[in-house]
């Protein structure tokens, strides 16, 4: 059987991944994106471990589904943010907006 | 029926909050409101006379706060001195109140001067019937406060403003030295009651040095020398004013006060020696300036300092009873005497004695009570003056040294010739300048009538035609009854009628405003009189300049430095900020970065080790 | 088998992700991204998880990777590809994922994981349904709202105002 440290080295492998695609993508939809894959990642482990340690009400499969809902919930708000922004500054390039800069 | 005693500063503070909230709409019935609550609390104390008589006494009502684990109460004191200055404080109060609404028509703040007034009666009620120095001090603050609003009520004029502050400023030194006073007998009897410093014994330095610095705020208050300058000045607010806060009450307060804590001053010689000569001083030196002065006001400005310097000496050199008997006909006929200078500014609009004259034929009671007050301040007998000021010289001449007396003595003489001089020059002989007298109103002659009565029957009360029951009043059943001794009273009457015949020689038979030959011959004494011993210009070059001067310092320093440094402080950080405002690029992603950079600095400096093993 | 079975699946889930945030165009990215989370699907059914890759295929790919293809046709011009899609911090953020890695790969393989071995379910669909609804309805309850809420805020944000 595989060891629980590959399913590990998936999930690191997923979440600098996405990480690295928060950090780079101009585009705010594929930001989006990127954090649904570092979730993903979160989730791999949740579920691993679960199966190796061995909870007797699943607890990691059920925080991994509240994690899915939220994750769901999360991307619809984000999405329509951009949609929203991209409505009013006909752009969704993340570079372009620095209204926080004072 | 004693237990009414501390409803009597309460009228008068209600009058003061209705005034003050809703003198605007009040108008003219602000006086009314503020005589009514004047004149009940003057038939409350009467009503706490008949029952200090009828044996009752101080009470309290309840505890205020702990000091050092002793209640400190509200107490309120009804002894004869209290009382007698109740007495005095109320009606004196009420009549100079009655004479303002004919003084102050048509003033723009008048309401605002009567809630002023009706304040400075309660604060001055609540001073006497303090029972112990914390509630003292209260409303010893709060008479020196009223004494500024009202020195400086007409706040336009800049000499008023500025007379006011001087006022504030002199009388705090002596305020310092009050506290001071009670903190260090706080500190080393354990009590603020005035009823427990009977039980004080023995001669402690700290005791004596605490007597002196109270007597120092009695200095301060009652204008006495060094710290007498304010009192000249603060003529500048209304005459009526003067006669009640400047006069009669307020500045008698510091002789009060020493009064009321005599027993502290008995405990050693020093401190009466030194209340005597401060008093003594200030007499001499007040007196000889009114000889020259040239404003009505001035000039009964500097008496006042004089009769106050008296009844410190009186009580310096023993005479208890003296000086507060002089207390209280000073109060009668010195407030007669600033009425009727009001009276006469009122009417012929000017100050200068120089521009009156011939004044008795137009004003005929104001003329008629003006000669009342000046006979009586002058000491020619039967009048109140005559009495209260034999008993100081008996009382000095009896216990005081040589000097004392005859500082007194000399002051009586120059008080009768100033006072003469004063009416000769504004009552008699022809008018000096184009003016169109005319009497003033009832509202002023009548309270003038009336202090012409106190100013001539008060004085009865402590003389031997009825066998000095003042005098057993004050000092409760027991005390000595001074003999005056027969070269006493005559040198007394004779001193009083040689001032009056020497200004009769000079003013009147000369008919000249200043005689020529005599100013020739003294006038460096002319002039050093003229500017009042020089004494302001000497405290102006002194404390006033130098202390200007150092504040001039420190407001450069401050815009310099102290500025320099905040703005300095701003100017570095709008600095740094221009440098570091790069860092804030508002992008998200950037500042992501750095997060993700921090979280693997984080993960390294704690996880390090087990990592990579270095 | 069952071993080259999950080495296939764990290269596929790799590459896919790679590729999602690699790509240049944002609507392949989405489709990039549905087959990451079909991969991660197939990691759960591995796992003996067969409810939550079910899920995992319904909500995500059936549901979020759709939104996305929407918001995507919807901001419709971003679709170019002569348009840059990474920002100017692409090497160091690249840098910074790497170091991240190494370090999460340490950690990793520092840790004697041969010792753990996977458990038989001792719990079926019908135990978790269970739980969820005694043991965990308080935050099960807490996400229902979280998502009405989700839901209320989008519809708001989403509005055009007139």
């Amino acid at each position: 059987m595989i060891p629980l440290g590959f399913f590990i080295a998936i999930s690191a492998v997923m979440f600098c991944i996405g990480i690295f695609g928060v950090l780079t993508r101009r585009n705010a939809i594929a930001v989006l994106m990127s954090i649904e894959l570092i979730l993903n990642a979160a989730n791999i482990n949740l579920v691993a471990f679960n199966k190796y340690l061995g909870t007797p009400d699943g607890l990691g499969q059920i925080f991994a589904l509240f994690v899915i809902a939220i994750a769901a919930a999360a991307s619809v708000v984000g999405l329509v943010l951009i949609i929203a922004i991209y409505r009013h500054g006909k752009s969704v390039f993340v570079d372009e907006y620095n209204l926080m800069k004072w | 029926m004693v237990k009414v005693a501390h409803l009597i500063p309460l009228f008068p503070f209600l009058a003061f909050a209705v005034n003050i909230f809703f003198g605007r709409r009040l108008r003219e019935a602000s006086a009314l409101i503020s005589i009514i609550a004047c004149g009940i609390s003057a038939v409350l104390s009467l009503v706490v006379f008949q029952g200090l008589q009828a044996g009752e006494g101080s009470y309290s009502l309840g505890t205020w706060l702990f000091l050092n684990g002793k209640p400190l109460n509200f107490g309120v004191t009804v002894d004869a001195l209290s009382v007698m200055m109740l007495l005095v404080v109320t009606v004196v109060a009420t009549l100079i109140k009655i004479y303002s609404v004919g003084y102050m028509h048509g003033d723009l703040r008048y309401s605002r001067y009567f809630a002023y007034i009706s304040l400075f009666t309660a604060s001055m009620l609540g001073l006497v019937l303090a029972d112990n120095f914390v509630m003292l001090y209260i409303f010893w603050e709060g008479v020196g406060l009223c004494s500024y609003l009202l020195i400086a009520f007409w706040f336009e004029r800049p000499a008023a403003a500025k007379a006011g502050l001087k006022a504030f400023i002199t009388t705090r030194i002596g305020d310092t030295g009050l506290l001071i006073g009670i903190l260090l007998l706080l500190f080393s009897t354990q009590t603020l009651y005035f009823s427990e410093l009977k039980n004080i014994a023995g001669d402690d330095w700290i005791l004596t040095l605490a007597a002196i610095l109270i007597f120092m705020g009695a200095v301060g208050k009652s204008a006495q020398f060094p710290l007498h300058v304010w009192l000249p000045d603060a003529m500048e607010g209304p005459t009526a004013v003067s006669a009640l806060i400047h006069a009669a009450t307020m500045v008698a307060a510091g002789v009060y006060l020493v009064a009321r804590t005599y027993a502290l001053f008995i405990l050693h010689p020093l401190c009466l020696e030194i209340v005597a000569l401060i008093g003594g001083i200030s007499a001499l030196l007040a007196a000889s300036i009114a000889t020259v002065n040239n404003d009505i006001k001035r000039v009964l400005a500097y008496s006042t300092i004089s009769q106050l310097g008296l009844m410190m000496l009186g009580l310096g050199v023993g005479g208890y009873a003296a000086g507060t008997f002089h207390l209280m006909t000073h109060a009668f006929f010195k407030a007669l005497l600033f009425l009727c200078a009001g009276s006469v500014i009122h009417s012929v609009h000017t100050q200068d004695i120089q521009k009156m004259g011939g004044l008795l034929s137009k004003m005929k009671v104001t003329g008629a009570t003006f000669i009342i007050g000046t006979l009586a301040i002058a000491g020619v007998p039967p009048l109140s003056g005559f009495w209260s000021k034999d008993e100081i010289l008996t009382a000095a001449w009896h216990n005081g040294s040589p000097v004392l007396f005859w500082l007194a003595v000399a002051t009586s003489f120059l008080t009768a010739f100033y006072m003469a001089r004063l009416i000769f020059l504004v009552l008699f002989g022809k008018p000096r300048s184009e003016m169109h007298p005319s009497e003033s109103p009832k509202t002023m002659t009548v309270p003038l009538i009336i202090l012409a009565v106190f100013a001539v029957f008060a004085g009865f009360i402590g003389s031997p035609l009825m066998h000095h029951a003042f005098q057993e009043f004050i000092n409760e059943g027991h005390g000595g009854e001074v003999v005056a001794s027969g070269f006493v009273i005559g040198l007394s009457i004779a001193v009083s009628l040689a001032g009056i015949g020497l200004a009769y020689l000079f003013y009147v038979l000369n008919n000249k405003i200043v005689p020529s030959g005599i100013r020739a011959q003294f006038a460096w004494l002319h002039q050093l009189l003229l500017n009042k011993y020089y004494i302001d210009e000497i405290y102006d070059a002194v404390f006033v300049r130098p202390c200007m001067r150092f504040c001039d310092f420190l407001f450069k320093f401050d815009a310099v430095v102290v500025d320099g440094l905040v703005n300095g402080a701003g100017a570095a950080v709008r600095a740094v900020s221009q440098v570091l405002r790069w860092v804030q690029t508002g992008l998200v992603q950037n500042y992501l970065l750095v997060q993700v950079l921090g979280v693997i600095l984080f993960v390294l400096t704690l996880l390090g080790k087990l990592c990579f093993r270095f | 088998m069952a071993d080259i079975i999950f080495y296939i699946i764990a290269l596929s889930t790799c590459l896919f992700a790679f590729l999602t945030v690699a790509s240049r165009d944002v609507f392949h990215s989405a489709v990039w991204l549905s087959l990451t989370l079909l991969s991660v699907a197939a990691i759960y059914f591995y796992l003996d998880a067969q409810f939550l890759g079910v899920i995992q295929v319904l909500v995500y790919i059936g549901g979020i990777i759709t939104l996305f293809i929407f918001a995507i046709k919807l901001t419709a011009k971003i679709g170019d590809k002569t348009i840059q899609q990474a920002n100017e911090q692409a090497l160091l953020s690249g840098l910074a994922a790497f170091v991240f890695f190494i370090i999460l790969f340490k950690m990793i393989a520092l840790h004697p994981w041969a010792e753990l071995q996977p458990q038989a379910p001792v719990f079926s669909l019908e135990d978790i349904g269970k739980s969820m609804l005694t043991t965990y309805v308080l935050p099960f309850e807490f996400l229902s709202l979280l998502l009405l809420a989700a839901m209320v805020g989008a519809i708001v944000i989403g509005k055009v105002r007139k």
